[in-house]
């Protein structure tokens, strides 16, 4: 994580192969006036490093993501901010930027073989060879046997099986961003425990800016470097991996909470309050103040905006830092 | 009463897939005592959802014994089954598809204690309905929400109500919080622990998340391939796990305290 400058956004540093800055995107329901579903979302993905976006359901994590490659469903728009590319990095799904999903469905297609898929998407000077780069894409992923791979078809492969194929599709363009949505979500823990070793193994190898969106902080805690907590469409705490030990926000505080402990030493939890308002029943001020045990009169009326958190990071509190009351 | 509330004994389950026959849960016994939460750990295909609805009597293809209060609930006929299906309920994972969406949630907790023959007017039967609702700490003005209107975790609520409200003393839970935001998942494991301690509801909890296992659970059965492959309390269980297996669930677990701990010892972080 870069250095915040004062008013909290993150600069983007001379390495970063994509920042964004001041995201927002639209929606526009038929006839009716723009709502916005993410906004003021700055993000800065940087070669062999894995940044998180993690929050719950609904706060904006995968619009985020698909904003970025041009994936947006109908009706909505990335139509504030803007997003910058390193020179040479292209800016399209299957070459400079590549994706992977909860639901292999997404990418796989059920009625071509693997290997005609990966095919597909091998940059032209490489179809030659094709044999042998797709073999070392499927050793890469962690297949023993890429020809038996390569000729079966996505439903005859197992879930974690899946998963790893959907990789080697999403590697084989040579993208310089990862997006993985989900990537482990739907999958049993041992083998989203390999699925996320591998994650961590191909962005250092492959040099791999990795875009991770996940609800799990656990996931976040084993392979990220940088994190942005996402609430009701906004970043709400953003800094490097450790701010999980000790977080700032009440929200981010609150999340670690509810969390039951592997040790069980907590006959109580302490879940939040509340739940996560549906989009179009955001409430003004700082959205999470109906649910935040610290919330006063000033957290209703004005948005907090993202602030700098001690060396590196931010926080949008009214509460923390200069000022404030936590 | 005496003994435990639920005893299985080498209880088998088997799908026909074609000629094949498979078996899901290859002899499996355990007992659930009163008032304490069984903890039924596994990956997807170990067979709990499959043993699950078999000692509740939902499965075809079950041998073995499965003895509720001491009766054969394999062998019940149809007055001692409708008996059994008031006391020992399911409640699945996903409560939007168990939930009827035409029906409001008070109007849903009403046509259950009317067919049960728990409230003869219509009055009577809102009355307990808004009770029900109450005591899964929702407040009675929801009696008025259709399904969709109501959060996932309200919804969870609803379903807890609806088991609660016949009467249920036994409630197999198949993944109950894994649609959950975290937060929400808090509220309804205290809310299922508060069942536990103040109404002396038994629980059978099915899940992967060993965390959740460990907060609620009183022990532990882990299951692979469709057999019990460790058992004990869960404190023991999920602590120095004894069998590979449990050991490389436990490994797996994303753990955000510990994951930053091995990070920081490695310097990756
Ligand atoms: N196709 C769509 N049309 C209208 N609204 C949508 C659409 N997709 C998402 N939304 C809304 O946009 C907001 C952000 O959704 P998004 O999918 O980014 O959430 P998320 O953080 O990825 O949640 P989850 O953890 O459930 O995947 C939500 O309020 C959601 O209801
Ligand atoms: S700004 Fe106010 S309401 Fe929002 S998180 Fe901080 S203290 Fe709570
Ligand atoms: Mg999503």
């Amino acid at each position: 994580m870069k250095p915040a400058d004062s008013n909290g956004r993150v600069k983007g540093g001379a390495d970063a192969v994509l920042t964004a800055s001041g995201l927002g995107v639209g929606f526009f329901p038929e006839g009716k006036a723009r709502l916005e579903v993410v906004g003021e979302v700055d993000l800065c993905l940087r070669p062999g490093r894995t940044t998180a976006l993690v929050g719950e359901s609904g706060c904006g994590k995968s619009i985020t993501a698909a904003s970025l490659g041009g994936l947006l469903p109908r009706g909505m728009a990335l139509d504030r901010g803007e997003i910058r590319w390193a020179a040479g990095a292209e800016c399209r799904p299957g070459r400079g930027l590549a994706y992977v999903f909860q639901d292999p469905g997404e990418c796989l297609d059920p009625v071509f073989t693997i290997g005609s898929q990966i095919r597909e998407v091998l940059p032209k000077e490489e179809r030659g060879g094709a044999g042998e780069r797709m073999s070392a894409l499927l050793r890469t992923v962690g297949f023993e046997d890429p020809a038996r791979v390569l000729a079966s078809y996505p439903h005859q492969l197992s879930g974690g099986m899946q998963q790893r194929a959907m990789l080697a599709l999403a590697l084989a363009g040579r993208p310089r961003v990862l997006v993985a949505d989900e990537p482990t979500t739907a999958l049993d823990v041992t083998v989203q425990a390999k699925i996320l070793r591998l994650l961590a193994e191909l962005q250092r190898q492959e040099n791999l800016a990795v875009l991770l969106i996940t609800h799990n902080l656990g996931v976040v805690a084993e392979i990220a470097d940088e994190v942005h907590v996402m609430y009701a469409g906004r970043v709400v705490e953003s800094g490097p991996v450790e701010l999980l030990r000790n977080p700032r926000h009440p929200y981010v505080k609150g999340l670690l909470k509810a969390l039951p402990r592997l040790d069980g030493a907590d006959s109580r939890l302490e879940g939040i309050e509340g739940s996560v308002p549906p989009l179009g029943r955001r409430p003004a001020g700082c959205r999470f103040h109906p649910r935040c045990p610290l919330a006063r009169a000033v957290c209703q009326e004005r948005e907090p905006e993202m602030r700098r958190r001690g060396e590196e990071g931010a926080v949008a509190c009214w509460a923390c830092g200069e000022g404030g009351w936590a | 009463m005496s003994g435990p509330l639920m005893n299985v004994e080498d209880l088998r389950v088997a799908y026909r897939a074609g000629r094949r026959k498979v078996e899901a849960v290859k002899g499996v016994s355990f007992e659930v005592g009163r008032g304490k939460c069984l903890g039924v750990v596994g990956e997807s295909g170990s067979g709990k959802s499959s043993l699950a609805r078999a000692v509740l009597g939902l499965e075809a293809e079950v041998s073995g014994r499965v003895e509720f209060d001491g009766q054969d609930v394999l062998s019940l006929k149809r007055a001692g089954r409708l008996a059994f299906r008031r006391r020992a309920q399911m409640v699945f994972q996903d409560p939007i598809g168990s939930l009827n969406p035409r029906m409001k949630a008070g109007a849903a907790l009403a046509e259950v204690l009317r067919v049960h023959g728990l409230a003869k007017t219509r009055a009577e039967a809102a009355a307990q309905a808004a009770h029900w609702l109450e005591t899964v700490g929702m407040d009675a003005a929801y009696a008025g929400r259709f399904p969709h209107e109501l959060s996932g975790g309200q919804r969870q609520r609803v379903n807890l109500a609806r088991a609660l409200c016949v009467g249920a003393e036994f409630l197999v839970a198949d993944e109950p919080v894994s649609a959950l935001d975290v937060s929400v998942q808090a509220q309804i494991l205290n809310l299922l622990k508060s069942l536990q301690e103040n109404r002396g509801i038994t629980w059978m909890l099915i899940g992967h998340d060993l965390a959740v296992m460990r907060h609620m659970a009183d022990d532990v059965i882990v299951m692979k391939a469709g057999e019990v492959v460790e058992r004990g309390p869960a404190a023991d269980v999920l602590s120095r796990p004894a069998h590979p297996y449990t050991r490389e669930l436990l490994a797996s677990a994303p753990n955000v305290a510990r994951a930053l701990e091995r990070r920081s010892r490695r310097g990756t972080v």
